[in-house]
């Protein structure tokens, strides 16, 4: 059958029907909601939710004067830092361990992705029950088996409470990081390490100079999404903590949730949202900007 | 055929990008149509909305009502979308109003509640949604709290029930003697309800949110050493290991499950730990004054002002009447368990449930959250955080020194 010709407008339009769908939905779902948010930022807004008209950088400048944004800042840098570094790197000898060739591989390899598979509000519920000091599963095992006689309070301060919140964090990470690496160390062709064995390399050798730096463009893509995705977490630090004691575990997230819905001042939640915003566009956009010049090289 | 597939698959399109723009047409009737967002109480709340929706619009079949009832968690944000979104239901039920009035969204309560209704209220529980001198909403239901205590620990300890502050310290004291496993005393501090705990002490010690003309008094005296004295609970170990992050929920569980001797909180509490074979008694919450007070909590019913017709206006009257007919009325209360804010209400309750009748006492000699005040949000999170860094070590007068500056100064 021969190809009929259309007609030219149609010809030109076609593509644009095409994707008219996705652009929709996008505009719509993504940057109609950023629009809103940096509107709200700018603007009065009364507890009821109604808008009063713009009011310049007020909730900015509430924000950023109050006393719990500084805390609650660097919380978010710690919890995205430590999170995020910590499971890319437990992450990575996993996917190492995971790519030998042993019996039972394959069951290995599902068993991790179960962190992954499971809701985070759920797997934030099985930690907090875990570490609860009067019936949690730590304790109890603990005391079964004879090592502690009495219960141990394992949240004693606020530090402790962030740093199991980080721990639970690195535990939902891990699977991402991990066959994000595998299916980088799956690609590498073997011959590499015929032939740096045949040269005399050893095994650390082999790990810096060959597998690194060719596993290395998928670590940079999940340590980038990580970033995002950690940054902007916000049921594990709710459901364990709220953010108490006094923002001491709040992230940003959390913080500005608490503003809008506790406290009915969704303009300053407006600001801080755009704030952390801004901050994963910086950091995007670095990458951003590494990987082209890495391209054009 | 090519040309045939290519078509479809473009209709399929078309109608996709359609479904995305949300074009929806729908035929109007005739009736006029009540809407109401209510809040889940409980479980059974939904089925019982459900069944009231039925049974009014039999009744009344020139009216269409339709009942959202939305859970706690999401109740505000609803509320708040559709308000910014111009879509304000008729009726509301939900704890504040203030906000709403002072956007001047809600109509005067007795603009859509009948005098015979009105008169059923208990005036005090109407008091407390005054703003300059109209009343906005109405009460729907109420919650008082009292101090359960597990009767078996007390008695091993050796203690009777504590009625001031210096006896409550030494009953703690005597029971963490007798069993260290035990908590002697319960305290909420968190994001959820450490309000709560600030209320029982102030309120306990003479203070309070306010002072006798209505007016933010955050820092005076009587709160800075009641909340010491909370505070001291906590650090001479009397209490919950984690007030900051134990919920009162978490402490209901542990009064159930015996390992928390005393704690403060609803009647709710009474079937909780019925059904755990706790051996529990409950009295007045322990103060420093001589006088005990309780404290209550009430949620309420409004109407937004929606330019409604004088035909909407009777059908909304027509729902808020149903709902408070005394016979659903007290079968709603004593199904979600609450205390009723009717006095017709009062009396079928305590008829039903004689245990009921001790509570509704205490309910009327509750003191309330002044939520009627504008800055009520601001003040809730403030005292919050004010017993959270207390905990943390910081000076408490400083704290309320501080927080007094930020709502009043």
């Amino acid at each position: 059958m021969k190809p009929k010709k259309h007609s030219p407008l149609l010809n030109r339009t076609e593509p644009y029907l095409w994707i008219l769908p996705s652009v929709l939905l996008m505009s719509i779902f993504i940057i109609v909601p950023i629009g809103c948010v940096f509107y709200m930022a700018f603007s009065k807004i009364s507890k009821a939710g109604i808008v009063k008209g713009f009011n310049g950088i007020e909730n900015f400048s509430k924000v950023l004067g109050s006393k719990a944004f500084s805390v609650v800042l660097s919380n978010t840098l710690v919890w995205t830092v430590v999170v995020v570094g910590l499971s890319t790197v437990l992450g990575f000898i996993l996917a190492l361990l995971l790519n030998n060739k042993f019996k039972g591989r394959k069951i290995a390899r599902a068993i991790i992705v179960f962190p992954w598979a499971t809701t985070l509000v759920i797997q934030a519920c099985a930690w907090k029950f875990i570490i609860d000091t009067d019936y949690g599963a730590l304790n109890t095992l603990l005391k079964s088996l004879g090592i502690i006689s009495s219960n141990v309070n394992w949240t004693p301060t606020p530090g402790a409470y962030f740093a199991w919140e980080i721990a639970c964090g690195i535990f939902v990470t891990i699977p991402f990081v991990c066959f994000t690496a595998l299916s980088g160390l799956q690609s590498i062709d073997n011959s590499f390490y015929e032939a740096a064995t045949v040269d005399g390399g050893n095994y650390w050798q082999q790990l810096f100079h060959i597998t690194l730096p060719l596993v290395k463009p998928s670590l940079t893509v999940a340590t980038v999404l990580n970033i995002i995705y950690v940054f902007n977490s916000f049921p594990i630090v709710w459901t364990i903590t709220k953010g108490d004691p006094a923002n001491r575990t709040d992230t940003l997230v959390t913080y500005l949730y608490k503003l809008a819905f506790y406290n009915g001042k969704q303009g300053e939640a407006a600001a801080v949202s755009v704030i952390g915003f801004l901050i994963l566009l910086v950091c995007a956009s670095l990458y951003m900007v590494s990987a082209l010049k890495k391209g054009d090289e | 055929m090519m040309k045939m597939k290519k078509f479809i698959a473009m209709l399929l399109v078309l109608v996709m990008t359609l479904a995305v723009c949300g074009v929806a047409a729908y035929a109007e009737g005739e009736k006029v149509t009540v809407t109401m967002i209510a809040a889940q109480y409980g479980p059974k709340t939904g089925d019982w909305w459900a069944d009231f929706e039925a049974k009014f619009e039999q009744s009344h079949p020139e009216i269409d009502l339709v009942v959202d009832v939305v859970s706690w968690n999401d109740i505000y944000t609803v509320v708040n979308t559709r308000l910014s979104n111009g879509n304000a239901p008729d009726l509301l039920n939900i704890d504040t109003f203030a906000d709403y009035q002072a956007d001047d969204l809600l109509l005067p309560a007795q603009d859509f509640v009948s005098p015979e209704t009105y008169a059923k209220m208990y005036p005090a529980f109407l008091e407390q949604s005054v703003v300059d001198g109209v009343v906005w909403a109405v009460p729907d239901l109420a919650s008082a709290r009292a101090m359960y205590y597990n009767k078996d620990i007390l008695a091993a300890a050796g203690v009777e029930v504590p009625t001031t502050w210096d006896e409550l310290t030494a009953a703690c004291e005597a029971i963490k003697a007798y069993n260290p496993d035990i908590y002697p005393w319960g305290i909420d501090m968190t994001t959820d309800e450490g309000q709560a705990a600030f209320a029982y002490y102030t309120w306990g010690n003479g203070g309070g949110f306010v002072d006798a003309e209505g007016n933010w008094a955050l820092n005076s005296e009587e709160n800075i050493a009641a909340v010491e004295y909370e505070i001291g609970l906590v650090k001479a170990g009397l209490t919950n290991s984690d007030p900051a992050t134990n919920t009162r929920y978490d402490l209901q569980d542990l009064f159930c499950a015996g390992k928390l001797a005393m704690m403060i909180a609803p009647n709710a509490l009474s079937a909780q730990a019925g059904e755990a074979g706790i051996n529990y008694g409950f009295a007045a919450i322990p103060n420093n004054t001589g006088v005990s007070v309780s404290a209550g909590v009430m949620d309420r019913i409004m109407c937004f002002n929606n330019d409604q017709t004088e035909e909407e206006m009777a059908a909304i009257t027509a729902v808020v009447d149903a709902f408070y007919d005394d016979v659903p009325y007290s079968e709603w209360v004593l199904m979600e368990g609450f205390l009723p804010a009717t006095s017709a209400g009062g009396e079928a309750c305590a008829a039903a449930d004689p245990a009921m009748g001790a509570w509704i006492d205490i309910v009327g000699s509750a003191k309330f959250y002044p939520t009627a005040k504008a800055e009520w949000a601001d003040v809730k999170q403030g005292v919050i955080n004010v017993e959270q860094r207390a905990l943390l070590g910081e000076n408490v007068a400083d704290l309320l020194n501080e927080l007094q500056e930020e709502i009043a100064g």
